[in-house]
């Protein structure tokens, strides 16, 4: 049985840095959740824009952009309505549901959908759409910006007892 | 750990459980950090912290941009340990990268390397040296924490 309340994406231990974005219009047409991985994009005013990682970091979102917690309350889609996120980066201690659940080749060649075993110490980095994976994406897909960098490690290996989430240090 | 005990600054990297717990275990170079009191230190003899830790299996972890001072740095040199010879103290200068030892101690030797471990070369900065151990400062050493 879970012991720590899980009632969000991504539930927060200790906090690296954590800084107020702007997020493209991608991300506000498509929303996110919480644990997201974000990139910089160029903007054409003076802000600091993010989009969806594409296996770049910049860091990664702590809510997303329309959680269940959030119904009914102040924060109702507040950050679609206002193009805003708050971006989290350095090192934390997380556990989200945002992380790939099946190898990149089996998602790219259709089913049968091979499961990713995670187990305490992997490597992490972001995927080509920005979900924590154990994968080396952009290796994998021969982009040129290969190697993705690495951004944490496994803390807490996805499980029934904690309800399936992610245990993450990061390290970005 | 809770058996066998551990110093103040011992590394440790996660480990798996099977309950809902982030769990430690003594790091074997990997780091997830260190933690920051020993299981039974002298100064926690006569207190409410006399074996807590190893009692109630908790530590307090580490991890960031620290400076630190400690005496769980490796004294000598792995070949030396390992091969039965004599001892051979290990000089640490300022400014020195330092990593995780096969058992979790700070040191500047990547110990994957000469152990043959499958993982080596150990290429993750944790730290480096800011004051070497001497009798001034009672042997400990003092680190800046990058983890």
């Amino acid at each position: 049985m879970p012991e720590i309340i899980r009632s969000r994406d991504c539930i927060v231990f200790f906090k690296g840095d954590s800084q107020p974005v702007i997020v493209s219009p991608d991300m506000i047409r498509l929303g996110w959740s919480g644990g997201q991985g974000v990139q910089w994009v160029d903007s054409t005013t003076d802000e600091r824009m993010v989009t969806f990682s594409s296996g770049l970091y910049g860091g990664f979102l702590i809510w997303g952009s329309d959680e269940s917690s959030d119904q009914f309350t102040a924060m109702t889609q507040q950050q679609l309505v206002y193009q805003y996120a708050v971006m989290l980066s350095g090192g934390c201690l997380i556990a989200t549901t945002t992380y790939e659940r099946y190898t990149y080749s089996s998602r790219i060649a259709g089913p049968p959908y091979i499961p990713l075993v995670y187990q305490a110490n992997d490597i992490l980095y972001l995927s080509k759409r920005g979900l924590w994976t154990k994968e080396n994406e952009l290796t994998i897909s021969g982009d040129l910006l290969a190697p993705a960098f690495f951004t944490g490690f496994v803390a807490q290996v996805p499980k029934s007892v904690n309800n399936n989430f992610l245990g993450i240090q990061t390290s970005m | 750990m809770a058996t066998q005990g551990w110093v103040g600054g011992q590394g440790v990297r996660w480990a798996d459980s099977t309950q809902d717990e982030f769990i430690v275990t003594f790091s074997d170079g990997i780091y997830g950090g260190f933690l920051l009191w020993g299981s039974n230190e002298p100064s926690d003899q006569f207190t409410s912290m006399t074996g807590a830790q190893p009692l109630y299996g908790y530590g307090t972890f580490c991890a960031g941009g620290w400076i630190i001072a400690t005496i769980a740095f490796e004294q000598f040199t792995y070949a030396s340990r390992t091969g039965g010879g004599p001892l051979v103290p290990i000089i640490y200068t300022v400014g020195q990268r330092v990593l995780f030892s096969l058992r979790g101690l700070f040191t500047n030797e990547d110990e994957w390397t000469p152990s043959g471990d499958p993982r080596a070369p150990n290429t993750y900065f944790i730290g480096n040296v800011v004051q070497a151990p001497a009798p001034e400062n009672n042997n400990y050493i003092v680190l800046q924490t990058s983890i």
